[in-house]
Formats: C-alpha cells, structure tokens, sequence
C-alpha cells in the first residue's frame, strides 16, 4: 500500500513538480525562530480564505434583484439551516479582517519592514486594504435593507461629487441615475467577482514577494532559527482559531448579522450610518459645508493615501521612521476619536435626560438632542417595521411575487399609523384611555383634539363609552374642543338616562341594557378581535337589538329608543343622527371616512371633518381607495396576525 | 515524453538564431501582438459597451399630480406629499410608485404654492419637517434649511445650497357633477447632489 503511494507520487511530482513546491513553501526558514508575532499576516489569509468559503456558499442562495435580493437574504437568516450562522460568520469576519488589517500595517510601519527592498511588497499590502475596504463597502448593499440602502446611497451620492468624473462614475457604479436592479447586479458583480479576484491575484504577488525577501524579524537573536513548518504553522492556526473563536462568539451573541426591513427608496432611513469602520469618514465629513465637502471627501483622503503611499521612502532615515509612526498614531488617533464622537452625538439622547438637556437652555445642546432622538427613533421604528415584515414573510401567506416591500405597502399594522398620522391626527387621538400614553408606544398623541379619540373603534368598550354619561362628555368622544355635539341630542339623551333624578334601580337597569346594547353594536363591527360568539352572547346580542328598536322606549323615561333618531336595519329613518346598520365595520367606516356629511351619516350636522373620498374617480379624492382601506383596517385592528395564535371556531 | 533531469526546462532551451531572423522576426513580433491584442480586446470591447449603457440612457422628469390645491391652504406651512409615479427599473416597471416626496408651502394669498423635493441637496437623505416648526431638517449630517428653502447657517451648512424648488403648475380637473376643481402639479426633477449649482441627474 505504501508503496502505492509512494509511486503514485513520484508519478505526479515527475509531472508537475509538487514536492519541491510544497518544500519550499513550508521550509521557510524563520530567523529567531517562530513568534506570536509573526501571525498576523497568516491570520487575514485564514480570514479571507473564510469570506470565500462562507461567500460562495451565501452566492448560491442569493438573488441580486430588488425583489429578491431581501427576500433571499431573509430566506438564508430565517429558513435555511443555519443560514443565520453562515451569514453571522461571513459578516463578522468582515469586520475582523478591517481590524487584523490594521494591526497588521501598525506592525510593519511600527518593525520598519517596509524599508529596501521591501517598498513594493508594502504597497502591495495597501493596495490589498483598499480592495478589502471595497468588498466591505459593495457587501454593505446587497441585503438592500433599509440601513444598507440609505448608508450606501449616500455614499455614491458623495461619490457623484467627485471632480469631473463624479457624476459619471456614480451612475456607471449605480447602473443608472437611480437605485435599482443594475445597482445590485453590479454590486455583486464587484463583491463577488471583480474584488475577490483582484485580491487573490495582489494577494499572491504579495506572499511572493514576502517569500522573496524572507520574514522581515525583529531581532534575530538569542533563539536558533526554525522553519515555518510546524513551529510557525502551528502559531498561526492557533491564532487564527482564536479570531475564529471571537467572530463565532460575536456571531451566536448578536444571533447573525442585522437585516432591517426592505430598502424603500420613498421611506428614508433616518439611522443610516456605515458601518463602524467608515464611521470616522462620516464624521469627518460633517467638518467640510458645503462645496468644501471635496476636500473631506476626496483630497484630503487621498492626500493621506498618497502618504501612506510613500512612507517607504520617508522612513529611509531613522527621523522619517519616526515620522512615520508618528503619523500613523495621529491618523489612529483621529480616526478613534471621530468613531467617538461619532458615536456620542447619536446615542446623546440615551446617555442624557431630557430635562437636563433643557435646563442647560443651550441650543446646540438642544438641538444635538433632537437629532439624537431622531436617530434613535428612527433605529426602533425600523426594528419594528423588519419584526413585523420578517413575521409576514415567515407566516403562510410568504411574500408575494411582487417582493417584501409591496407585502409592507398593503399590510394595515405598518401603513396604519403612518397615514393616520398624516391624514388624522391633526383633529383625532389614538390612544387608550385606560392606560398613561407614555406607556403606550404605538399611540398617536394629539394634546388638542378637535374630534374623538378613535382608539378602538367599533369595539364593546369604545360604545360603552357612548352610553356613558361622564366618558361622552369627555374629550375622547364628544367633549373635545369646539364640539357641537357635546350638548347636542345624543349627550343629553345619555346624561339624562343617569340624571340626578333617576332611581339607583332605574339606573341600574339602564346600565344593564346599555351593556347589551354595546355588545350588540359590536356585533354589527364584526372586528376581527372581538370576542367568540357563544349562545349567551348570542342572546345578549339579540336582546340588545329589542332593545335599540324600541325596548329602551318602555323602560327609560325619555321614552326613546336609538331608532328614533338613527336606522338600524329595518326599522328607523336616515337623516338626523348615521345608520347604526354595520355600525364601524369596514364597509360602514369607508363610506363614513369618503364622505361624513352623507345622508347616511352625519349629513347638515357634520362637524369639521373633511370629505376624504367623495369623488368616484380617485384621482380626484383627497385620499385613494388603498389608503383609506388601510385606515380603516388598522383602525379596526384588521390586519394578519401571526404571534397571536388564532384560536380555532 | 517525461523530461530527465539532464535536460533544462523548455524555456531555457536556446535556439541559435539564423540569417533570416531579424526581418522575419519584426513581421512576427507585428503579427502577433496585433493578433493577440485583437483577440484580448474585443471581448473586453464588447463588455465595456454593455457596461457603459446606464452613460447612454436618458431619463425624462415625469409631471405628477402631487395634491389637491385645498390640500395647501395659504397658511405658509410645509405640507408633506409623496410623489407618485409610474417608475421604471431596468426591466420592471412599477405603475404608480412612490418615486419621492415634496413640500408644498402656500404663501397667504399666494395662488401657487412653492414645491420643495424632499431630497437633501447634499447627500440625498430625506429632509425632515415636523409640524410646527421652523426649520426642515435632514437626519443624516444635520443640515437645516429655512421653510423658504435657504440654509439656515449659509455657506457654514453642510448642504451646499438651499432645497431644490421644483416647477409647479395648477390644472383644473372635472368632477363628477361637471365642476372643476384645481390640482397642483410638479415637475419632479432630480438634481444632482453635493454642487453648488442645480444640475438635472437624467
């Protein structure tokens, strides 16, 4: 058997010559011997080499489109097995090879190996960084996620402010004037082809050259010389185990890397950041207004570029060596405390209180807060809106062909509060009465509403609150400011049910009918949240129906019931008070939020609240049909639910 | 055809040159870079041609219908609007897409309002407005910009002019009952961003 081998080999070594490649690259000789600090170099191969592993095996899930790009990413975090993992380690190692970069140019400028005849090998290894900063920038876009979307767009929109060429290189890096398909395919054609081919390729030239002039050592002295196998080998794989070690704990920590929600060019990500490493060039840019923003962006960069470029030949002497270092602790130094303050402006708002901040009656504190504020704001909001589209996406519904984004378009919990909020708040609240609004994250608070609050609309408790004589004459129903309603008809006709006059056993049993009059009301809502219908209910139900047509007549001493000013079914009139016929179903709020002056609603009696839809040609309404549906769903608190298991009829 | 250890490796085997060498040699030289050059470059050609195709695409600012004229009441504060139209992305075409989002101002007694593209004018991010202030402001590198559209610090703001007005015009539409009623219309340019002056990107 052995002896097989041993022919096979000598076969293979006659033809190509293996056994004295593979001597030579593994009986270097190390002068001094083998040392911890010899690593470095080793390690960012081992972490390149894993970016390559753990890159093909992310290409063959991943789909450069702008509708499939998030969706397979979320596919490989969310579905695959151990898709999390894979990317986690993918972008992690990213991360650790910007950081073992660094340690690794510290270390040759710090030991002088860039001197004769080393300069070209030194530039080699510059050149690499840029490429490796180049695949981290073109990896940032390809989950097309908010953050990477916004954080990448101005950075080729800086990129367009280059002089002469800028615009021009934007859109051939862009593929187009705008963010699209193009924008993707070419991203990944240069993360994934152009970059890594031209970092193997310098990569080689680099080791040769290395190999060529042998380990640059720091004092040959007291030990003997090894050879790089095994000493050297076995003190790089423990190194490089250890970076694994820290990539994988830092992968299982943050369960994998971030992915927001899907990049949506018309909703801008107000977090958008770079990623750590480039914090410092964001930073740097806020120094240079206006059209000086060239010199922070481009000729001072590549003034200091040009520098490193050269430090070669500046460190000949033992004063430029030291220059050299000089500069590199300087541009360290900067690039550290940028990251800081970089870093402090945006989580201002966390680290200090708010009252302080006023007291201190310093505008650039104030403002320094509010944009904290925003940021921080704008980093939960999204947390929210990828939570609920990563639920969409995982529950049996998937995402639709058109992609994620149209999915976060048509579902009522994300598009609810933001058009209530651009269309309704300015009159109504959307708040919970039973609880503080600053418990409630989701409330839309309006401090001087103009028309009640629609907090739970349709529901038992918002028409218990109706028949409620203190909570109808309070701001959340018809007590806000300048209401007509507040003494109208409906107020006083409820007020007097409970008047002073009234016995406690009248009262009661109005209490009593009430209640079943609630219920029956939310009945017409039909909500989706509303309670199970038993046979009990079902007799409360129908029981509270005598009762709106004509049973409230025979036992209150108004003797009137709701249908002798609303319509309920068959019985009662439109004209003086809305139809109680669906009361705030879908239907019912649609047509109510088109026009409220209609007939079958508030008619001469509406009070300021603007016709939304009157027109049958939508272009012609204030608002369309998709978003008035989608009020109106996320008002009724119809939308997919996922986490909240429905139970079974 | 194994080589033995006594004979070099075929590039430094010599051939001895002969008479005829020299001039026959220029043709070849000639010939071959020609050759070899003509075979490496068109495919490169070809590549680059379809690479530079977004150089050679024009793109036209679409007129969109932003708003109802009642939706801007003379009040002079920024109302925010999406911009919706069709959009077309290489090889898809989105019908009534959020392309982006303006500001439309009404001056009291103005009959136009004036149309701001909420697009920052120095990196791209969206200008914010919260109402009731007195100044828009973009979340990314803090720029803020008066409702009239100019810088608040001038030439000490980050963003390197004011917020780009856009071009608007008001339509009469028809109701359904034969009465008009006035919408407000933007030409929705695009300007490049980062300059002084304002350059159209299409």
């Amino acid at each position: 058997m052995t002896k097989l081998f041993q022919s096979l080999g000598d076969w293979f070594d006659d033809r190509a010559g293996v056994r004295k490649l593979i001597h030579e690259s593994l009986y270097e000789p190390i002068p001094g011997g083998a040392r911890w600090r010899y690593v470095w170099g080793s390690t960012l191969v081992m972490a390149f080499v894993t970016q390559l592993v753990t890159g093909i095996f992310l290409w063959m899930a991943y789909s450069p489109s702008t509708q499939t790009a998030w969706e397979s990413v979320f596919y490989i975090q969310y579905e695959m097995n151990g898709g999390w993992l894979l990317r986690g380690i993918h972008h992690f190692m990213a991360q650790a090879m910007v950081v073992l970069l660094a340690i690794h140019f510290l270390q040759v400028v710090w030991d002088g190996a860039y001197r004769a005849p080393r300069e070209l090998n030194f530039i080699l290894g510059l050149i690499l960084m840029l490429i490796v900063l180049g695949l981290a920038l073109t990896g940032y876009l390809l989950p097309w996620d908010q953050k990477g979307y916004w954080a990448t767009s101005v950075g080729t929109n800086l990129a367009s402010q280059a002089p002469v060429v800028g615009p021009d290189v934007k859109k051939l890096a862009v593929g187009g004037s705008e963010y699209g398909h193009q924008t993707l395919t070419r991203f990944f054609a240069l993360h994934a082809g152009v970059l890594p081919g031209a970092l193997m390729a310098f990569l080689v030239l680099h080791i040769a050259l290395f190999r060529r002039h042998g380990l640059h050592a720091r004092k040959p002295d007291h030990k003997l010389d090894s050879m790089f196998w095994p000493d050297q080998v076995l003190k790089d794989s423990i190194a490089a185990l250890a970076v694994l070690t820290v990539v994988l704990g830092l992968t299982i920590y943050f369960r994998g890397a971030e992915l927001t929600a899907p990049a949506d060019p018309a909703n801008p990500y107000d977090a958008a950041r770079p990623e750590w490493y480039f914090l410092f060039l964001f930073q740097f840019l806020k120094w240079f207004p206006g059209e000086l923003e060239v010199w922070g962006a481009f000729i001072i960069p590549g003034l200091i570029m040009a520098v490193l470029f050269v430090m070669p030949w500046i460190g000949r002497t033992r004063t430029g060596h030291l220059i050299n270092i000089a500069l590199l602790c300087l541009l360290l130094g900067g690039a550290a405390a940028l990251t800081a303050q970089a870093i402090h402006e945006d989580y201002f708002a966390a680290w200090n209180s708010k009252e302080d901040i006023l007291k201190a009656d310093d505008p650039v504190l104030a403002a320094r807060y509010e944009a904290s504020e925003r940021f921080l704001n704008a980093k939960t909001e999204a947390h929210r809106e990828a939570e609920r589209v990563i639920e969409l996406a995982e529950s049996p519904q998937r995402i639709p062909p058109t992609g994620a984004l149209s999915m976060m378009y048509d579902d009522p919990l994300l598009q609810g509060p933001k058009l209530f909020a651009q269309n309704c708040a300015s009159c109504h609240n959307f708040v919970d009465p039973s609880k503080p609004a600053e418990e409630q994250p989701h409330a839309i608070v309006n401090a001087k509403p103009t028309a009640p609050n629609l907090f739970g609309v349709g529901s038992e408790a918002w028409a218990l609150g109706i028949l409620n004589p203190e909570k109808i004459a309070s701001a959340h129903y018809f007590g806000y400011e300048g209401s007509p309603f507040v003494d109208g008809e409906m107020a006083t006709y409820v007020t007097d049910t409970f008047g002073a006059d009234i016995s406690d056993e009248q009262k009661a049993k109005a209490k009593e009918a009430f209640a079943k009059i609630a219920e029956a009301l939310e009945a017409e809502a039909a909500l989706p949240t509303g309670p199970k219908l038993n046979e009990e209910r079902k007799n409360r139900i129908a029981e509270g129906r005598a009762l709106m047509t004509g049973g409230l007549s025979e036992m209150l001493d108004s003797g009137m019931s709701c249908t002798d000013c609303h319509k309920f079914h068959d019985t009662g009139d439109l004209g003086s008070a809305p139809d109680l016929t669906g009361y705030m179903s879908r239907e019912w709020l649609l047509a109510f939020v088109r026009n409220p002056a209609g007939e079958r609603f508030y008619g001469d009696n509406n009070d300021r609240m603007p016709a939304f839809g009157p027109h049958d040609n939508p272009q012609l309404n204030q608002l369309d049909d998709k978003s008035l549906g989608l009020i109106v769903d996320w008002l009724r608190g119809d939308w997919v639910r996922v986490s909240e298991p429905v139970e079974a009829e | 055809m194994s080589n033995t250890p006594d004979q070099p490796p075929p590039s430094l085997v010599k051939i001895p040159p002969t008479e005829s060498a020299t001039r026959r040699s220029f043709f070849a030289i000639t010939a071959a870079v020609v050759a070899g050059s003509i075979a490496v470059l068109t495919p490169i050609g070809v590549g680059l041609a379809a690479f530079l195709t977004p150089l050679f695409r024009k793109s036209k600012s679409p007129e969109v219908r932003i708003a109802l004229l009642d939706q801007v009441p003379d009040d002079g504060m920024p109302r925010y609007f999406p911009v919706v139209a069709d959009r077309e992305d290489a090889w898809t075409r989105y019908p009534a897409q959020r392309v982006g989002a303006v500001y439309l101002i009404r001056l009291a007694g103005e009959e136009k309002p004036t149309a701001f593209t909420a697009k920052c004018p120095h990196a791209g991010c969206f200008i914010g407005y919260t109402p009731g202030a007195k100044v828009f402001q973009c979340p990314c590198h803090t720029s803020a910009f008066n409702l009239d559209g100019s810088r608040v610090n001038g030439d000490a703001e980050v963003a390197p002019r004011g917020m780009d007005a856009l071009p608007v015009s008001i339509r009469q539409a028809k109701t359904g009952d034969g009465n008009t009623i006035a919408e407000v219309w933007v030409e929705f340019i695009d300007f490049q961003t980062g300059h002084k002056e304002k350059i159209p990107t299409a």
